[in-house]
C-alpha cells in the first residue's frame, strides 16, 4: 500500500543515512566476527549507529525500526559500559545481523513507498533475552540489581505541615503583576550591606517537555550565583530520574536566601524554557500549601556547594576525549585545523545528490551538445566563412565537450560499494552450507555509470551464490582432490575499452559439459547437433530459461530462473555474460558491461531518407561489395565473400521496410558488424560519417506498442534529424543462430 | 536575524533542525558533523547560538560544550539529547549549557527553547 510523506527531502536523507549506517554496521560486525572480538572502537561505532538510527526513525515515526534500534542500542550501551567477556561472538553477530536485516527490509519498504509494517516482536524478544543473559553473567558479582530503584513519590515529597498563611504578597504567574519593589541597588557594591531576603518559589513545567528534574536543576544552577543559601524539593533531582514524574505532578519547590530583589529573581527564573507557571513570594508569607517541611526544619544548602560542584565537574574529566590543549585560554586555529583534518570517512567534502537531478543534468547537457552542433554546423553560418566565428565556435565546442565529460564523470561510481555487499553473501552462505570460503577482490575502484551499477548487483549476487552452492565443493571432497580446504572466490573489475569487465573466478568443481548437454537434451533446449557445439556454446546453455543441473532445488539456487535472469539483466544494459570452465578446477564468469549508456561513438548511415547510427565498437569494416562476391546459400539467404569467408547479409531496407533505397548490393555499402562471435553485414545506402552521439531511449509509447527488434535507442544528429541507434546484437541474432 | 550553528553527526538531524529554524526567521550559518568541527566553526562563525548533539564521534557534545564555553563564556549552547541521556544532560547543565531539547522533538519545542535562550 503506497504511502506518501509530507517532507520528501527529509525522507530522502533519512533513507540515505539509514542505508549507509546499516551497510557500515554490517561490515563492522562481520569484521569483528572474523577477528573473533568486538573491540572498543567497534562497539562504540555500532552504538552510535544504532543511536542515530533510533533518533531519526523516531522523528520520522517509524516505530518498528525505532524499537529494534533502541533495543540494540541498549545491548551495545551495556557492552560499552561494562565491557563484559563475550565468549559467543557468533551468536552476537547473528543476532545483530538479523537486526540489521530487519531494518534494511523496512527501509527498503519505505524507499518503495510502502508502509514499513514488519513485526519486530520476535526479534525484540531475542535481543532482550540476549541482553538479560549478559546482564546476569556480569551482575553476579555486583551488589545492586541491574534495575534502577523505583522511586516512590512519597520518598521524595516531604511531608507538609501547613504553615499559617497570611496571603499578602501577590501570586506571580508567568504574566502576573509584580510586588512593590525595594529600592534597587546594583549587586556589585556592598553586597554585605544589602539585606538578605528569603523567598519561596514553586515551578510547574509544560506538559511533555521531558526531563523536568534536569530543567529544575537548571534553575538551581542558574540561581547559584545569586544565592546565599538554597533548598529545593524534591532534593534528589540529580540522582533520581524518577523525580521528573514527581515534578510533573506536584511542581518543583525552591527556597532561596538572596540579596536579589523579587523582580530580579522572577526575571531570572522566567528565563527557564518550558516554564508553565511560577509562584513566587517572600518566604515568611507563603502563598501556597507547602509540600516541603516546616521552614524551621529546612536545612539550608549554602549555595557554595553548588558552585563547587560546578567547578569540580568542569575541571574533572575534560582532558579525556579532546586533542586540544587545556592550558591557556584559547585554542589556536592551527591546532584545531590539524586536529580536524582526520575526518571520518563519508564526511569529507562530498555531498549526496539525487540521481534524478543528475539524470536531468545529463539530459540537458546532451541537448546542449546537440544545440551547439546545430548552431556551429548550420550551413548558412558556415557559408559566412568568418574566422571570428570559427574561433568562437571552437571555443564553444571545447567548453561543451568539457562540460559533458564532467557530467559524465559525476555519474561514474566505483564498483566498491557493490563488491563490498558480496562479503555478506559469502559469509552467510559459507555459514549455512558449512564450507569455508574466502573472497578476494581487485579493481573495485573501477568506475561505472550509476544507472548500470544498480542493475549488476543482483546478477553478481546470484553468481556468487551459485559459485558457493554448486561450485565450491565441501571440505572433505576438496581435500580428497588435493585442493586447499578453504575455497577461493575472486572478484575482479577492470576496464576494457568502452566496457568494464567483472570477472568472477572460483576454484570449485567446474562445469560438466556432459551434465549440461544431458539436461539440455532432456529439456528439449538443443537447437544444434551436440558434436557441432563449441565449449562456449555448451556452457551458454545454462543461460537458457528453465535450465538447472542440480538435482534438487536448494534454498539458494537451482530453480532454473537464476542464470537466464542474469543474462537478461546484462543484456538490458547492453552487456553480456561469458562463461569459461575447467572441469575439476573451477569456473570463470565474466560480465561485460558498458561504461555508460549515455554516450556512444557512432557511425551514421543512410537508408533511403532514414538515418541510423551504428556503435563504432561493433563495426569491423565497411566496403562496397563486388557483384561477384555476392551469392546465396542453400536456404536462399544472401551472403558475401570476404577474404575467403562467407558472411550473411541483412538488408536494412527490407528489415525496416524502407522504400526508395538502393537495392543493388554493388550500389550501396556493406558494413560488417559483430556481436560476440556473430558477424553479419548490414546493407545501407551510404555512410554519413562518425559522430559522438548522446543516446536517448526510445520513447515509451513506441516501446510499449511493439517490440522492434534491432533498435537500441535514438539520437538527434547535428542537423536536427532523428537517427535510430541499431542494436547489433539483436540484428545479428536474426541471421546467425 | 539570529545566527545558529548546528552540530550533529546525523545529516538527518541537522536537516530537521535546519528546516525548523529556516522556517522561523533564524539564519543557519553553519553545520558541523562532530564536536571538533563544531568548535572550529564556532570560532570561525561566532554564531548567536549552537545546537549541540550529545553523542558524536571525534569529540562528544559535552566536550565541545566545555571547549566553546572556555573560548566564549557567553556562548549560548543548547544540547540535543535523547531519553536515557540524563547524566550527560546534567553534566552539560553544570558545564554551562543554557538548555536542552529532547529527541524526538517537535517544532514548537525547538522554537520555544531557542527563543527563550536568546531572550526573544
Amino acid at each position: 500500500m503506497p504511502v506518501t510523506y509530507e517532507n520528501e527531502s527529509m525522507l530522502e536523507i533519512y533513507i540515505f543515512e539509514a542505508s549507509q549506517s546499516l551497510d557500515q554496521m554490517e561490515q563492522i560486525i562481520m569484521k569483528s566476527e572474523r577477528e573473533g572480538t568486538f573491540g572498543e572502537e567497534a562497539v562504540n561505532e555500532i552504538f552510535r549507529f544504532m543511536h542515530t538510527i533510533k533518533g531519526s526513525s523516531a522523528m520520522m515515526m517509524f516505530h518498528n525500526i525505532t524499537t529494534i534500534a533502541h533495543t540494540m542500542e541498549d545491548i551495545f550501551f551495556f557492552l560499552r559500559e561494562k565491557r563484559p567477556q563475550i565468549l559467543d561472538y557468533s551468536t552476537l553477530s547473528d543476532l545483530v545481523l538479523d537486526g540489521v536485516d530487519f531494518m534494511k527490509v523496512e527501509v527498503n519498504k519505505i524507499k518503495n513507498h510502502d508502509a514499513p509494517d514488519g513485526n519486530p516482536e520476535d526479534l525484540v524478544m531475542r535481543l532482550k533475552a540476549y541482553l538479560d543473559e549478559i546482564l546476569t553473567t556480569v551482575n553476579t558479582g555486583e551488589d545492586k540489581a541491574a534495575e534502577p530503584e523505583t522511586v516512590s513519590e512519597k520518598d521524595s515529597v516531604c511531608e507538609s505541615e501547613g504553615l499559617e498563611v497570611q496571603p499578602s504578597a501577590a501570586v506571580l504567574d508567568s504574566g502576573g503583576e509584580g510586588a512593590p519593589e525595594p529600592p534597587l541597588k546594583p549587586r556589585k557594591d556592598s553586597k554585605k550591606k544589602k539585606s538578605v531576603q528569603s523567598y519561596k518559589a514553586k515551578l510547574y513545567f509544560q506538559d511533555g517537555c521531558e526531563m523536568e528534574h534536569l530543567r529544575a536543576y537548571g534553575v538551581v544552577h542558574d540561581l547559584t550565583e545569586l544565592a546565599e543559601e538554597m533548598f529545593y524539593c524534591p532534593q534528589n533531582i540529580l540522582e533520581e530520574d524518577g523525580t521528573a514524574e514527581t515534578i510533573r505532578n506536584q511542581g518543583f519547590e525552591l527556597f532561596i536566601r538572596t540579596t536579589a530583589t523579587m523582580e530580579e529573581l522572577q526575571a531570572r527564573i522566567e528565563k527557564t524554557v518550558f516554564l508553565e507557571q511560577l509562584i513566587l513570594g517572600h518566604a515568611d508569607q507563603p502563598e501556597f500549601e507547602p509540600h516541603c517541611m516546616h521552614q524551621d526544619d529546612i536545612h539550608w544548602i549554602p549555595a557554595v556547594t553548588e558552585k563547587e560542584a560546578r567547578e569540580n565537574a568542569a575541571s574533572g574529566n575534560s582532558v579525556s576525549d579532546t586533542q586540544l590543549p587545556l592550558n591557556g585560554n584559547s585554542v589556536s586555529d592551527t591546532q584545531l585545523q590539524s586536529a580536524v583534518k582526520e575526518q571520518p570517512a563519508g564526511s569529507q567534502s562530498m555531498i549526496s545528490v539525487n540521481v534524478e537531478k543528475l539524470d536531468g543534468l545529463m539530459n540537458l547537457v546532451g541537448e546542449l551538445v546537440i544545440a551547439e552542433a546545430m548552431v556551429t554546423q548550420n550551413p548558412e553560418v558556415l557559408a559566412l566563412e568568418s574566422d571570428q566565428f570559427q574561433k568562437a565556435s571552437r571555443q564553444l565546442h571545447k567548453i561543451t565537450t568539457d562540460l559533458q565529460d564532467m557530467v559524465m564523470s559525476i555519474r561514474m561510481v566505483p564498483l566498491s560499494t557493490t563488491f563490498i555487499k558480496m562479503h555478506r553473501i559469502v559469509r552467510d552462505m559459507s555459514k549455512k552450507l558449512n564450507k569455508q570460503v574466502v573472497l578476494d577482490m581487485a579493481g573495485e575502484e573501477t568506475e561505472v555509470d550509476k544507472n548500470i551499477i544498480e542493475r549488476i548487483s543482483d546478477p553478481l549476487m546470484h553468481l556468487i551464490r551459485n559459485a558457493i552452492d554448486h561450485g565450491i565443493e565441501d571440505e572433505a571432497e576438496r581435500l580428497e582432490k588435493g585442493k586447499d580446504k578453504i575455497g577461493r572466490i575472486s572478484l575482479e573489475a577492470k576496464n576494457a575499452g568502452s566496457d568494464v569487465l567483472i570477472i568472477l573466478r572460483d576454484d570449485g568443481r567446474g562445469l560438466s559439459k556432459e551434465k549440461i548437454l544431458a539436461k539440455a537434451r532432456a529439456n528439449g533446449l538443443l537447437t544444434k547437433p551436440e558434436h557441432e557445439m563449441s565449449d562456449r556454446e555448451i556452457y551458454n546453455l545454462i543461460l537458457l530459461p528453465g535450465f538447472s543441473t542440480k538435482e534438487q532445488v536448494t534454498e539458494f539456487s537451482g530453480r532454473g530462473v537464476g542464470m537466464d535472469v542474469v543474462a537478461k539483466n546484462l543484456e538490458e544494459v547492453g552487456g553480456a555474460v561469458h562463461i569459461e570452465s575447467a572441469y575439476g578446477q573451477g569456473t570463470t564468469m565474466t560480465l561485460k558491461i558498458p561504461l555508460t549508456l549515455a554516450i556512444i561513438e557512432g557511425m551514421n548511415i543512410r537508408v533511403g531518407s532514414s538515418r541510423f547510427t551504428i556503435p563504432i565498437t561493433s563495426i569491423k569494416e565497411s566496403f562496397k561489395p563486388a557483384a561477384k562476391d555476392c551469392h546465396k546459400d542453400p536456404d536462399h539467404n544472401e551472403m558475401v565473400m570476404v577474404r575467403g569467408k562467407s558472411y550473411p547479409i541483412l538488408r536494412m531496407h527490407q528489415h525496416f521496410h524502407i522504400e526508395k533505397t538502393e537495392t543493388v548490393l554493388a550500389d550501396g555499402i556493406l558494413i560488417m558488424v559483430e556481436d560476440e562471435d556473430k558477424e553479419i553485414c548490414l546493407f545501407a545506402d551510404e555512410l554519413l560519417g562518425q559522430q559522438q552521439v548522446v543516446v536517448k531511449a526510445l520513447p515509451h509509447y513506441i516501446k510499449s506498442m511493439k517490440k522492434i527488434l534491432g533498435l537500441a535507442g535514438c539520437t538527434l544528429l547535428g542537423d536536427g534529424s532523428i537517427s535510430l541507434i541499431l542494436d547489433v546484437s539483436g540484428l545479428a541474432g536474426l541471421r546467425v543462430r | 536575524m539570529k545566527r545558529v550553528l548546528i552540530v550533529d553527526d546525523a545529516a538527518f538531524m541537522r536537516m530537521a533542525i535546519k528546516n525548523i529554524l529556516q522556517k522561523n526567521n533564524f539564519e543557519v550559518v553553519g553545520e558541523a558533523e562532530n564536536g571538533l568541527v563544531g568548535v572550529k566553526k564556532y570560532l570561525e562563525l561566532q554564531p548567536d547560538l549552537v545546537t549541540m548533539d550529545i553523542t558524536m564521534p571525534e569529540m562528544t557534545g559535552l566536550d565541545a560544550l566545555k571547549q566553546i564555553r572556555k573560548l566564549d563564556s557567553n556562548a549560548n549552547v543548547v544540547m540535543v539529547s535523547a531519553m536515557g541521556q540524563e547524566s550527560m544532560v546534567k553534566d552539560s547543565i553544570i558545564n554551562g549549557a543554557k538548555s536542552f531539547i529532547v529527541k524526538p522533538f517537535k517544532e514548537d519545542h525547538v522554537l520555544q527553547t531557542l527563543n527563550k535562550v536568546l531572550g526573544l
